[in-house]
């Protein structure tokens, strides 16, 4: 296979790609310049290089439903292959409700997203198994702040929003929160 | 300007749209929907432009790119970040495309490539003429390249990328990249000068 995608080298003995690419970027050498061999793969090169930009240019874009049928296609995934392992068990007087862990991951997320500076990255949560007893979660989250924020204070901060996130939007009392931060990033 | 006060205010943008690639993807793999639409619309564009040189038409392209991207969704979960979501994704639309291809066997004759041909104009109109026959033998020449070099020819004339990463794209040696490269543009050259 490999023999077979080897490149013939020229008849000078120049390496055929290197002299194409050296034509293109306008860098030959003095041998390429006046070698006859070179010469030629170099105005082919030359000779493609203009259409060849022009049908880079083109940008053709895909229509609109394309993604809104693949958003539809996922959304059913979704509810289709939901598993009970995916679910997380809500306290209610009235019998127990279940949430999926990705529509829990996701309000926590959106609720750390909202602290200047931090933005949540990955949010496990686990729930210990269901005993009857009011069960608690556990999450463990990972996030990214912006340069020259205070970690300590932000983290213990977001250790706080998380806890109150679990308790009165998901209702779910969180016993542990594991919070690591995994990158910075500069600006706003 | 005055704005009429009954005017509907836009909504904001969704927050995913200031988020990073890394984040998103770390999302997406953990089923946030929303994450994973923003990446899909970030790269839409650039594997739609794959798909259609690789198959030569928008129904097929469209096609193509939908399935790929409802692919990936189910296949997130595995997607370790030793290459970028960028270069998956082009793994996935260039496999389906091949694949497509493959099936499609017998090539559709060169002649009934209507569609390929009919480039919209620019320019002056004697100028947009020859700019038109140009880019139209380009991609009659284009099509007549056998589909593994003309897909390595495409990721690297048309969206720039590097040999190396055409290699994890293609799962070809970085040599045979290189090789295929180097044949279809000889070869388009070639055509290029008949046409001439």
């Amino acid at each position: 296979m490999e023999i077979e995608e080897r490149i013939e080298p020229l008849a000078c003995g120049r390496d055929a790609a290197e002299v194409w690419d050296a034509a293109v970027a306008g860098r030959l050498d003095e041998h390429a310049r006046s070698c006859p061999h070179c010469g030629a793969a170099a105005a082919d090169a030359l000779r493609l290089d203009g259409v060849v930009h022009r049908l880079a240019d083109e940008r053709p874009v895909p229509p609109a439903s394309v993604l809104d049928r693949v958003m539809n296609a996922v959304a059913d995934t979704v509810i289709a292959e939901l598993r009970p392992q995916d679910l997380l068990v809500l306290d209610s007087p009235a019998g127990p409700a279940r949430l999926s862990r990705a529509a829990a991951a996701r309000v926590i997320r959106h609720v750390v997203d909202g602290m200047d500076g931090m933005r949540a990255r990955s949010c496990r949560i686990e729930q210990d198994p269901d005993t009857g007893e009011r069960t608690t979660a556990q999450v463990a989250i990972t996030v990214t702040a912006r340069f020259g924020v205070d970690l300590a204070s932000v983290t213990a901060r977001v250790r706080q929003m998380v806890l109150a996130a679990g308790e009165q939007a998901l209702g779910v009392p969180v016993s542990r929160v594991d919070i690591t931060v995994v990158d910075l990033w500069e600006g706003p | 300007m005055r704005v009429s006060p009954s005017a509907p205010v836009p909504e904001p943008p969704p927050p995913e749209q200031g988020l990073d690639e890394q984040t998103l993807v770390v999302r997406a793999r953990e089923g946030d929907v929303r994450a994973f639409s923003e990446l899909a619309r970030r790269h839409q564009d650039a594997l739609y432009r794959l798909a259609l040189r690789l198959v030569g038409n928008s129904s097929d392209a469209e096609d193509a790119l939908q399935e790929s991207l409802i692919d990936a969704w189910r296949r997130l979960v595995r997607f370790r970040a030793d290459s970028s979501f960028s270069t998956w994704m082009y793994r996935i639309v260039t496999n389906r495309c091949l694949d497509l291809l493959r099936r499609r066997r017998p090539a559709v004759p060169v002649d009934q490539l209507a569609e390929e041909l009919a480039a919209p104009a620019a320019g002056a109109p004697e100028q947009a003429a020859e700019v038109d026959a140009g880019l139209a033998a380009l991609r009659v020449a284009l099509r007549r390249l056998p589909d593994e070099q003309r897909a390595c020819w495409v990721l690297r004339e048309l969206e720039g990328l590097g040999y190396a990463e055409i290699a994890e794209i293609t799962g070809a040696g970085e040599t045979a990249v290189r090789g295929r490269i180097h044949r279809a543009r000889t070869a388009l050259a070639g055509e290029m000068r008949a046409w001439r």
